[in-house]
């Protein structure tokens, strides 16, 4: 049974119909980038997922259990939303030390996340005088509290400097290592780009696409290779005499469904020196768009 | 439940507004106190009892009942209160009761502030005071109304999201809306949540005819009706909520 599992989602608000009919699962020791455009239905699905928004039809669990049947919600989740608020008189510490009571966490547990999230320093500081880096690595500390299985982050980048995003990737990447299912949303594909293992993407509440990063990235038209010859014209012509398409850019060639291995033994077969050959990977934004141009 | 109650009440003691509102209550009520002690000659014992009972610290702890729901949708922090407590009814039960618990120590310390004040200027005035068994009686009676209080605080503040309105709201009923139905109805302002019941308990008389306020039993029933009343539109509306 995977960590999370959406199946046949749907949230109405009045006429506006925010998530429809969505399932996908978020495997256990991966991170799954949840990907849309803005107003997409990500943040909906995510607080479905939570018990924060009640679906209209569908489900949304975890291990086939909807957050409000956990025994301990913050042992087994740990969650960061998008707009993550604390109360701006009570200290970093009292917060954390209040969600510790709440979900009966040891006391030694704040000190703890708190050094995790490199916040020791501003712990008893008040929290309406933290930047939006620290506001992020309080939630996150939040979220790790009760050392939970699966962690659900909507938009965690939101607000960050160049160095908060960079350690917000190492921390998505150390937890799916530790074996945690994590779930990210975000609208800035290439800030996730490089920490997901698997995508999901939704535009107008409809899923788009899933799969492995590789697989959303090949697209729809499959794998492509990129070669580079001593004749390409000769090797255009035979490459094109086999029914491939071929796009020029120069002396490269492009072949859109062909893989690296076809292109090499073709290039072999006619005896045309190859330089360069490679698989070309459409860039995420390619898929992205491509994936949800139809509806926006 | 009891860690949902742990929690609320370190939330409550480790924020400003309680500790603030405290201090307002129990400076406001021992300045009240201390002027009617030393500047009032003529006194019976019924207006010793309502010197120890007609303070502000009810109104103070209604309002920390009030901020402490509503706050969470100002600050916006009901989200990570319902991440923390998903059963939404159990977090109304676990607030109401933290806030009760809080209404009735800060009715405790107040009381006792007062009621040592109090009795030792009248003594030194030589004048009538209270023995420990009316004083007695006259504590339990603060507590239950200030407990009652900080409970009905906190579900009007689950019933009415903005903190302002809500805090209005509360002021225009306590000193608008049931004193003029004490005046003019009081056979209906008598069952009011703010003055009229909470009347009854504490044996005050609201404009010296003991005929207008009800016996304390039955404003102790009246009260818990309110209570019921309240925390079942407010149980019902927050389990409703979409936390968009």
């Amino acid at each position: 049974m995977a960590a999370v599992e959406i199946r046949a989602l749907h949230k109405r608000f009045g006429k506006v119909e925010a998530v429809k009919d969505l399932s996908f699962d978020v495997e256990a020791g991966r991170v799954t980038g949840f990907l849309g455009p803005n107003g997409a239905g990500k943040s909906t699905t995510l607080r479905a997922l939570l018990g924060l928004v009640r679906p209209t039809s569908g489900t949304a669990t975890f291990g086939g259990q909807r957050y409000d049947e956990l025994e301990h919600p913050s042992s087994q989740v740990g969650a960061v939303l998008e707009d993550a608020s604390f109360h701006p008189g009570r200290t970093g510490r009292n917060h954390l030390r209040v969600l510790a009571a709440a979900g009966e966490h040891p006391v030694s547990r704040v000190d703890e996340v708190l050094d995790a999230v490199g916040l020791n320093d501003a712990a008893d500081r008040r929290v309406k005088g933290y930047s939006m880096g620290m506001r992020q690595r309080l939630a996150i500390a939040a979220a790790l509290l009760g050392d939970p299985g699966v962690l659900v982050l909507d938009e965690p980048t939101n607000g960050l400097d160049p160095p908060g995003i960079s350690w917000m990737r190492g921390i998505l990447r150390e937890q799916a290592a530790q074996g945690r299912a994590v779930l990210v949303s975000s609208h800035l594909l290439a800030e996730v780009a490089q920490s997901v293992d698997d995508v999901v993407i939704i535009a107008k509440g409809e899923l788009r696409g899933r799969g492995t990063l590789a697989e959303v990235l090949g697209g729809d038209d499959g794998p492509a290779t990129e070669v580079r010859s001593r004749d390409p014209e000769k090797l255009a012509h035979a490459l094109e005499s086999r029914g491939l398409r071929v796009e020029r850019d120069g002396d490269v060639l492009l072949v859109p469904g062909a893989t690296p291995e076809q292109v090499g033994e073709i290039a072999a077969e006619e005896q045309v020196a190859v330089l360069g050959l490679a698989p070309r990977m459409r860039s995420l934004e390619a898929a992205f768009f491509a994936l949800t141009e139809e509806t926006t | 439940m009891s860690a949902l109650l742990r929690a609320e009440l370190l939330k409550l003691r480790t924020t400003r507004t309680f500790i603030a509102l405290t201090a307002a209550a129990l400076g406001l009520s021992l300045l009240l106190i201390t002027l009617i002690a030393l500047l009032q000659d003529d006194w019976v014992e019924q207006d010793v009892r309502e010197l120890f009972t007609g303070d502000f610290t009810g109104l103070f702890i209604l309002l920390l009942g009030v901020t402490g729901m509503a706050g969470e949708w100002r600050h916006r922090t009901i989200t990570s209160t319902v991440l923390a407590a998903p059963n939404r009814l159990r977090l109304l039960a676990a607030k109401t009761i933290a806030y009760a618990v809080a209404g009735a120590v800060i009715s405790l310390l107040v009381t006792l502030a007062i009621m040592a004040v109090g009795t030792t200027i009248l003594s030194v005035r030589d004048l009538p005071t209270l023995g420990i068994a009316d004083l007695t009686d006259g504590l339990w009676r603060n507590l239950v109304v200030s407990a009652f209080l900080g409970a009905f605080g906190v579900c009007i503040g689950g019933l009415v999201r903005s903190q302002i309105a809500a805090i209005v709201g509360l002021l225009l009923l306590t000193f608008a809306i049931e004193p003029t139905l004490l005046a003019v109805a009081p056979h209906i302002g008598q069952f009011g949540p703010t003055s009229g019941a909470p009347n009854g308990v504490l044996e005050l008389e609201a404009f010296g005819d003991d005929t207008d306020i009800l016996s304390p039993a039955v404003a102790l029933l009246v009260l818990l009706g309110w209570l019921g009343l309240v925390f079942a539109g407010a149980a019902t509306l927050l389990q409703r909520r979409d936390l968009v």
